[in-house]
């Protein structure tokens, strides 16, 4: 009572045996099988569990449009892959499939109970019963939810496979490689562009794979794509999506179709295909029908039938009955006797169909049943029988078989072209949409193209019942449970668009995306509203066409090359220290230097006091860098920062401040002219790129008539600090012609000369309060200059130190880091920097928005300084801070923390905080709780040493 | 809670190769130091009497290593220690940035492959002699095909190891 294998017929090699297993149990097929037609062959009708109700689910279609006999495939640890398509698997000596979604058992599914109340679980179920109560949300609804929900299993090791990428241009891509992309594909080469032909299937062919009257074309024409070396053929490929400009996105499946000892290399390939013409030969899909019981093992679409009969000589039954709307119906029951499998009768709810299949099927002997309608299915976990009345309404009477074909016509396989932006119309003879017009250079041949010919038939998929919608059980989305009567439900419910009866009813939105089920549902929605099928709109088709692996879509970013991580030239002294790193944007910067024992803490309270002692030194590389050249630099620079450039004098250093058209903080840094024309600005590590492209903006949008050039300088420079009290005597023995007195060389000053021998700017600057140097060199020269600054260092006591220590010493000295101080809602005058917007200059970027009512109105928040009550505790940067902290939760929040850090030099823990009026708050205590306390501190200038600045000089 | 394990190489352990690496028809070697500059101005003339050189007019176009990048950049690879003139108060921008880059070369038949893998231009047409800016993946690189199976491959500094790695992994055979 079920299906078998044929005698002989199909593309298989009947003398290559595959033993594989499905479910534990063994089972055998032949080479050129797939999973599903050696299930089949075995009698296997059951494949799968539904997703909603757990009902008992076979086999539908035989290609990617399979929404039932969803599998997982194990290939060994790691190597475990959820919801494949039973009939797009390959299958090979060894595969271990499972079916998905039932529990415990295919056969005895407990969950089925759900079937039983299906009644009570219609569309938007879930929307109206979980709203409340609220709480319940969390701990109760979507744990059990996503127990229920989700097919297959997620991944729990780490992939151990890889995967390969590439870019590929081409004049013309053709996309399937049926009869129709075949010719294309042909009639492009000879012509002699590069050629590239994909299909996602194991072998090239299409439709023509399971009519064996084209077999030999099919040959020949393959040996004559071999043959020409501008044609690429690539089977086992899908085109997941179509990007702008012709960009097409495939994955080819490399590795998969062989058994595990086989497979070597790369698992799966993406390609990156940029063609001149795409020529889409994609073919069309056949649509079910939908009645009562149209989901009982054993009913699947006729073209899957005839495909598993002549491409892989296999019976789906011993009986067969075909319920069509469809001329193909006929032919494909046609070529199935022809085949050798027995078709008991052709239903068809048309009276009139072309004499010639009718006569055809009177010779083969078969019953005809013209202006019928199956309204009911038998059996359980395979069909049975069926129940066919006249007009669907009239007396029943019953047939006996196990299998039931559905001829419901056909949808041109659109998702590309849709992608492309291209639009459809409405073609009443093929009932779908087919491709209109297109701004690519795009065209669709063949069935994709509406060129093809199937015969006629009628285009609505639901057939006539005697029960009325709301009782029947007939499917209209499989993948997701939907029924007609869901449609009905969301109609009366008050949706009218197919967006919203889609995701009301979730018809079309399950990992398949509606290809058999999309057309159905619009049809059924048209019928329930009376309203044109156009009018009720058409649901956007988006990549990728079927489920593609998270690998393949990775390509070689995976692991170790997942992204760059950039590494300054000092990085690997630092590493042989023992540093301990931070990743700071895409870089990794040394965070601290333990010795011995050190924790973090100790580390850093030593380096921190050994910078305020003697000297440290610290690895500033990474530091955004930009050369700011032309007559024009200063102009430029004037417009782009708060403060005055125009006066700066070449040799010295200024502070800039750069604000956003919205005149809140984006990027600082000290900068140096060189030259009238020749500016060095620094900005944040993680700012570079980003102020980079807005001064470019800027220059190219706004102030094109400077002649001004940026040059991105961060990687051109190694820049090693040296800060200090001793700063200078460490790097005296190794600059040449600069004088470094602090006479000849004052704080906020940049000389040129030599150290070690090679170039250097030298910056006198300091970010630690302390006298520094920031030595830049080439970069090439870093390690080496680093080296022998760190030796000389050696005879003052130095340390290397890393961001973390950097972090206190400016802390203690109030110097905000952007990004952590501010989150780009804070103006210079919120940050205290009111001293660096320069109040004469006519304009600067964000200068407007400084004199909006908000930014001047009193209470913003503003950046303070907070001392806790209790010396030793240390705030968490993020807390929140209150004024009463009596005031029952939920409390007014005044403001968070901002840097936060115990201060060795100081003894105490010092934190920065931006707080509401701040400034106007001097000597308050506020309070920060926290859950297990509630800490108080005092609001104090954000300034915790050396308020005067004498420590700059050494 | 899942746990996965820790990966067998991190980012932060690959190495920049330092010795040429053969893989199947193709070669990746390091080119070598070189002088760089990048220069930029309205009027190209202005800008080849201060540096004394020949500009290429077209964007992709290279004269003795001079690329033209864009309608007003131009990026020199020139013999190391070569330095240009800065043409100081004029409306040009001479900026010495020899240390900001790499230069890697593939060589051999499978080069093109190994650099398209990566890189989204058609370098298959793309003429002995030129150079262009582009990206191998999502790191911005400069590409000179320097002969018909030599590619030199500007890279800034600190993606050089990614970009080594990311060859290797694309190059068959290779196993540096």
């Amino acid at each position: 009572m079920s299906g078998f294998r044929l005698a002989d017929g199909g593309r298989i090699d009947r003398r290559t045996k595959r033993n594989f297993t499905f479910d534990g149990k063994a089972q055998w097929g032949y080479a050129g099988d797939s999973l599903a037609s050696a299930l089949l062959a075995q009698g296997q009708m059951l494949f799968g569990r539904s997703f909603k109700y757990h009902r008992p689910r076979g086999i539908l279609g035989a290609g990617v449009e399979e929404p039932n006999a969803l599998v997982t495939v194990d290939r060994g640890p790691g190597r475990i892959t959820p919801n494949l398509r039973a009939p797009s698997v390959a299958l090979h000596d060894g595969l271990t499939a499972t079916s998905q979604n039932r529990f415990p058992t295919l056969k005895t599914d407990l969950i089925a109970v759900n079937n039983v109340f299906s009644a009570f679980f219609p569309a938007g179920f879930y929307n109206k019963t979980f709203m409340w109560p609220r709480a319940a949300w969390e701990k109760v609804y979507e744990p059990i939810i996503r127990r229920l929900a989700g097919l297959g299993d997620s991944p729990t090791t780490r992939d151990p496979d890889h995967y390969d990428a590439t870019y590929a241009h081409c004049e013309t891509l053709v996309v399937g490689a049926g009869p129709a992309g075949i010719a294309a594909a042909l009639e492009a080469a000879a012509g002699g562009g590069r050629v590239i032909l994909i299909d996602e299937q194991e072998e090239i062919g299409g439709g023509a794979l399971s009519d064996p009257a084209q077999w030999p074309w099919l040959e020949e024409a393959s040996a004559k794509l071999a043959a020409m070396d501008n044609v690429t053929v690539l089977p086992r490929t899908t085109a997941i999506g179509h990007y702008h400009q012709n960009f097409v996105v495939a994955a080819e499946r490399l590795t998969d179709h062989l058994s595990v000892d086989e497979a070597e290399g790369a698992r799966e390939k993406l390609w990156r295909i940029r063609a001149g013409e795409v020529v889409l030969a994609m073919g069309a899909i056949e649509r079910p029908l939908v009645f009562e019981g149209n989901d009982v093992p054993g009913v699947m679409l006729a073209s899957a039938a005839k495909t598993f009969a002549l491409r892989y000589g296999v019976a789906v039954g011993r009986k067969l009955v075909v319920m069509a709307v469809h001329d193909s119906g006929w032919r494909d029951a046609l070529a199935l006797h022809k085949a050798g499998v027995n078709i008991a009768a052709i239903v068809d709810m048309r009276r009139d169909v072309a004499s010639e299949l009718i006569e055809g099927a009177r010779a083969a002997r078969i019953a005809c049943y013209q202006g019928y309608a199956v309204t009911g299915v038998s059996g359980g976990q395979a069909v049975k029988g069926v129940t066919i009345a006249l007009a669907g309404v009239g007396k029943g009477q019953k047939i006996d078989c196990d299998a039931v074909l559905m001829a419901g016509g056909w949808t041109p396989t659109v998702h590309l072209w849709s992608h492309a932006k291209g639009s459809l119309r409405w073609d009443e003879a093929w009932g779908a949409f087919v491709p209109d017009k297109t701004h690519e250079d795009l065209r669709c041949v063949g069935a994709c193209g509406g060129a093809w010919d199937y015969g006629k038939g009628l285009s609505g998929g639901l057939l006539p019942a005697p029960k009325p919608l709301h009782d029947s059980k007939a499917f209209v989305d499989f993948q997701n449970d939907v029924k007609a009567r869901d449609i009905g439900l969301a109609v009366q419910e008050g949706f009218r668009s197919i967006e919203h009866i889609k995701r009301y009813t979730t018809n079309g939105m399950a990992t398949d995306q509606g290809k058999t089920s999309n057309l159905n549902g619009l049809q059924i929605a048209s019928g329930v509203l009376h309203r044109p099928v156009t009018e009720i709109g058409l649901t956007t088709f988006r990549p990728p066409y079927t489920p593609q692996s998270f690998g393949a879509i990775l390509g070689h970013h995976k692991e170790a090359l997942f992204q760059p991580l950039r590494k300054s030239v000092i990085d690997d002294w630092a590493a042989a220290q023992g540093a301990v790193y931070e990743n700071v944007a895409q870089w990794r910067r040394a965070r601290y230097f333990p010795q011995g024992s050190e924790d973090m803490d100790a580390a850093v309270a030593r380096e921190c006091r050994t910078v305020r002692s003697a000297v440290g030194v610290f690895d500033a590389s990474t530091l955004g860098k930009i050369e700011v050249v032309g007559p024009d630099a200063a102009e430029f620079l004037n417009r782009m920062y708060t403060n005055p450039w125009k006066s700066l004098e070449p040799g010295r250093c200024r502070y800039g401040l750069l604000l956003g058209e919205h005149g809140f903080i984006i990027d600082d840094g000290v900068s140096a002219r060189l030259a009238p024309d020749r500016f060095h600005l620094t900005t944040t590590t993680g700012g570079a790129a980003r102020v980079l492209n807005m001064m470019e903006d800027y220059l190219q949008t706004e102030w094109s008539d400077l002649d001004v050039w940026l040059t991105s300088t961060t990687e051109q420079w190694a820049v090693i600090a040296v800060q200090g009290p001793k700063a200078r005597r460490v790097i005296e023995p190794l600059v040449e012609g600069i004088d470094l007195s602090p006479e000849a060389f004052p704080h906020m000053s940049v000389r040129e000369g030599k150290i070690c021998g090679v170039d250097t700017r030298l910056f006198r600057v300091s970010f630690t309060g302390e006298l520094g140097f920031e030595v830049n060199v080439p970069a090439e020269h870093g390690r080496a200059v680093w080296e022998a600054i760190w030796a000389e260092g050696q005879k003052h006591g130095a340390v290397a130190y890393g961001t973390e220590t950097m972090h206190v010493l400016r802390a203690e000295k109030g110097f905000i880091i952007v990004g952590q101080d501010t989150d780009g809602t804070v103006t210079p005058d919120d940050a205290g920097l009111g001293w660096a917007v320069g109040k004469k200059k006519p304009d600067f970027v964000g200068k407007r928005s400084l004199a909006r009512p908000d930014i001047v109105a009193p209470g913003r928040k503003q950046l303070v300084g907070l001392l806790t009550d209790d010396p030793q505790a240390v705030l968490e940067e993020g807390a929140q801070i209150v004024a009463d902290p009596n005031q029952p939760v939920p409390m007014t929040m005044i403001g968070h923390v901002t840097s936060s850090y115990h201060s060795a030099t100081l003894g105490r823990s010092i934190a920065m905080a931006l707080v509401a009026g701040g400034r106007d708050r001097m000597g308050e205590t506020l309070h920060i709780p926290m859950p297990d306390r509630t800490i108080s501190a005092k609001v104090v200038a954000p300034m915790f040493y050396d308020a005067e600045g004498s420590r700059l000089n050494g | 809670m899942v746990e996965i394990a820790e990966i067998a190489v991190s980012a932060a352990e690959l190495k920049l190769g330092t010795e040429p690496v053969q893989g199947a028809g193709v070669r990746l070697s390091h080119a070598g130091p070189r002088s760089r500059y990048s220069l930029r101005a309205r009027d190209a003339k202005v800008l080849a009497e201060v540096v004394g050189r020949t500009l290429p007019g077209k964007i992709g176009d290279q004269a003795e290593g001079v690329i033209c990048l864009g309608p007003d950049e131009w990026y020199a690879i020139l013999a190391e220690d070569t330095v240009l003139p800065r043409g100081e108060g004029l409306p040009v921008s001479v900026t010495d940035v020899s240390s900001r880059a790499l230069g890697l070369v593939l060589e051999g038949p499978a080069a093109l492959a190994v650099l398209s893998s990566g890189c989204p231009l058609d370098l298959a047409n793309m003429g002995v002699g030129r150079a262009t800016r582009t990206v191998f993946e999502t790191v911005e690189i400069v590409v000179w095909r320097e002969a018909e199976d030599r590619w030199h491959v500007e890279v800034w500094r600190s993606f050089a190891t990614w970009l080594w790695n990311a060859f290797l992994a694309a190059m068959p055979g290779a196993h540096g």
